[in-house]
């Protein structure tokens, strides 16, 4: 309790449903982020409304509501609005990329991705939100 | 009727009526020739009756002279004329045999000359020579005058039937040349309005289906190969609008074939494409892990037991996309038909056990419900490809459901058959995709949006299955769940692939 009090490090929601995924997004933020991973969009949703993060990384190709439609619900949402959103996927073609800025993503991260590149990021939207 | 046969007819029917021209000419002739010599003869008598009228005047003329007289010249004159009787009238009588009532009145007038002379002049004669005053007695002129004007009148009605037969022969000839000249003037008239009539019906039944036929071609030319002509119309045309409608047919088949050859080569290069993306994405997550692991254990310092997790997870993933490459290079035997069955006889049994236990690993997402006989249930075929079958179901399973739920697994035997069964509560595919399942590269759309996959695995699968004799099948309800049916022959497998298909036993 005390701890959770004292800790003032960025929270980050990482949703993905592959887990090797999930795992390497939390374990390259390190020690420095307070991370929690779901699998899919709906319990997303409803984690972010109880208790909202700074920072989100957000898999696109999700089962049941997709990424695309988290971030909608999420830039609909004044109470989540501000939530800096990164947006990982596969789909890289121009016009992926296009839909995930058009619908209020911060950034777009293409998988594969480097670490340094990942943590950078995650660092200033951190950064931003401070 | 064909437009030959009709002209053929109408030419038919000109040729009778000009033939019928033809005949009332001839009639006319003929009748106009029998009025004419009918005419001559008519002369003929007329010029034998005046003949004997003259006679008869020479006679009375003669006799009264010499009775006036008693001159001998008469006498002589007399005697001559009487000689002539004879002759004249048998002449007149010859004329007018082949005539009734003018035979009648020809042998009535021989018959008065006859008596004329014996009873009458013969008799003034004789009393002349006794006595010339008795024989100038007013009895005696008056009987030759009553006889020879009798004659005459018997020769008036002679001329007269003579001359009204003439008249009526020429009036039959006048009206049969005229009935002739009508009835040809009918017929030129009729085989005129008959040519022109035809002439214009074959312009109307030519030349407006020609019309019709060269607007349809200017259409077709145009590029509308859904032209059609309506057929009707004489049998050269029917044949033109038929000949013309199957070349319209069979140029709208020819573009409808290549317009779907076209579409086939496009569906292939989508398809292509789809593949190249879908490939990419694939490799892309299992390679970010790989990629960032690798980099995370060579730039950070972690303890043993974390390095040794991310390496299995590196491990698991090169695995994943060893798999991926394994499925395209399976792709890829089966469309050039180069797959290659390595058989042995084996347990399914066991077989399923051991996918289930390596894509059950605990802690797993899903629930297991493993029911499977106590008894082995041997089968022959080729291990590690129904191990990829039953794999690719099982991944399936825990792909298309949600976490948590039951994948229900189970194996029995059913007559000769072994079957297999995988049950899922996942999404489950609707009627019109389950049909399509089993194809390369088909992915449901709903799947395809959510949750990653090749659209390989089934059709490989499937491919496999049937090599081995077998069926894969599916059963699903949207919303509830998928269940796949593999069903394989137990027992040895019979003999080679392709030889004796229909070799009934299965033992």
């Amino acid at each position: 309790m005390t701890v959770e009090q004292a800790d003032d490090r960025p929270r980050v929601l990482v949703v993905d449903d592959e887990a090797p995924l999930r795992e390497l997004i939390v374990v390259t933020l390190g020690d420095g982020f307070l991370c929690e991973e779901v699998s899919d969009g709906e319990t997303a949703l409803a984690r972010l409304r109880e208790s909202p993060p700074d920072l989100v990384f957000l898999d696109v190709m999700l089962p049941g509501l997709g990424g695309i439609d988290v971030l909608k619900e999420i830039r609909a949402d004044p109470a989540l609005s501000d939530i800096g959103v990164v947006v990982v996927s596969a789909w890289q073609a121009q016009a992926d990329i296009a839909v995930a800025l058009e619908s209020g993503a911060d950034s777009f991260l293409p998988k594969p991705f480097l670490v340094e590149e990942l943590l950078s990021i995650a660092e200033e939207l951190a950064g931003r939100r401070r | 009727m064909s437009l030959v046969h009709r002209v053929g007819l109408v030419a038919g029917g000109v040729a009778a009526l000009v033939g019928i021209l033809f005949v009332a000419a001839l009639f006319a002739i003929l009748s106009l020739r029998h009025a004419e010599s009918r005419e001559s003869h008519s002369s003929d008598v007329t010029v034998a009756t005046l003949r004997v009228r003259t006679l008869s005047a020479d006679l009375e003329s003669s006799l009264r002279g010499y009775v006036l007289s008693a001159n001998p010249r008469f006498l002589a004159l007399f005697r001559d004329a009487r000689a002539r009787v004879p002759g004249d009238v048998s002449h007149l009588r010859s004329l007018v045999h082949d005539d009734p009532p003018q035979r009648v009145r020809a042998a009535s007038v021989a018959g008065e000359l006859h008596a004329y002379l014996l009873d009458y002049a013969e008799n003034v004669i004789t009393i002349a020579q006794f006595s010339r005053a008795a024989a100038r007695g007013p009895a005696a002129g008056s009987e030759g005058k009553r006889r020879i004007d009798e004659i005459n009148g018997t020769l008036d009605g002679l001329l007269a039937a003579e001359n009204q037969r003439t008249h009526r022969a020429s009036a039959h000839a006048q009206s049969v040349t005229n009935v002739a000249v009508a009835v040809g003037i009918g017929a030129i008239v009729v085989s005129s309005a008959l040519v022109l009539l035809f002439g214009a019906w074959v312009a109307r039944a030519v030349a407006r289906p020609v019309r019709r036929v060269a607007a349809a071609a200017a259409d077709v030319a145009a590029g509308d190969l859904t032209v059609r002509l309506e057929g009707g119309g004489a049998a050269e045309v029917a044949a033109l609008v038929t000949a013309f409608n199957s070349m319209t047919g069979s140029l709208e088949l020819g573009r409808h074939q290549l317009l779907e050859q076209n579409e086939q080569l496009r569906e292939g290069e989508r398809h292509k494409r789809d593949l190249i993306s879908m490939v990419s994405h694939e490799l892309r997550t299992p390679l970010a892990a790989v990629l960032g692991f690798t980099a995370l254990l060579l730039e950070r310092d972690f303890p043993p037991d974390e390095q040794r997790r991310y390496l299995e997870i590196i491990d698991t993933q090169a695995r994943r996309l060893a798999a991926l490459a394994g499925d395209f290079l399976d792709v890829q035997l089966l469309a050039g038909g180069d797959l290659t069955l390595v058989l042995t006889s084996f347990d399914l049994v066991e077989l399923v056990r051991e996918q289930a236990q390596l894509f059950f690993l605990e802690p797993s997402s899903h629930h297991l419900v493993l029911d499977v006989p106590g008894e082995p249930l041997v089968i022959e075929g080729d291990r590690d490809r129904l191990s990829q079958v039953v794999g690719n179901l099982l991944s399936n399973a825990i792909k298309y459901s949600p976490q948590g739920e039951e994948v229900r697994v189970s194996v029995r035997s059913v007559g000769d058959d072994a079957i297999v069964a995988v049950a899922d509560d996942g999404i489950g595919i609707d009627r019109e995709d389950a049909a399509h399942v089993f194809e390369q590269f088909f992915r449901a759309a709903d799947a395809a949006a959510t949750v990653g996959g090749t659209g390989l695995g089934l059709a490989v699968a499937r491919d496999i299955v049937t090599s081995h004799d077998g069926t894969l099948e599916v059963e699903s309800t949207p919303g509830v769940g998928s269940t796949f049916v593999l069903s394989l022959p137990l027992g040895a497998r019979r003999a080679v692939v392709g030889a004796e298909q229909n070799a009934p036993s299965r033992q």
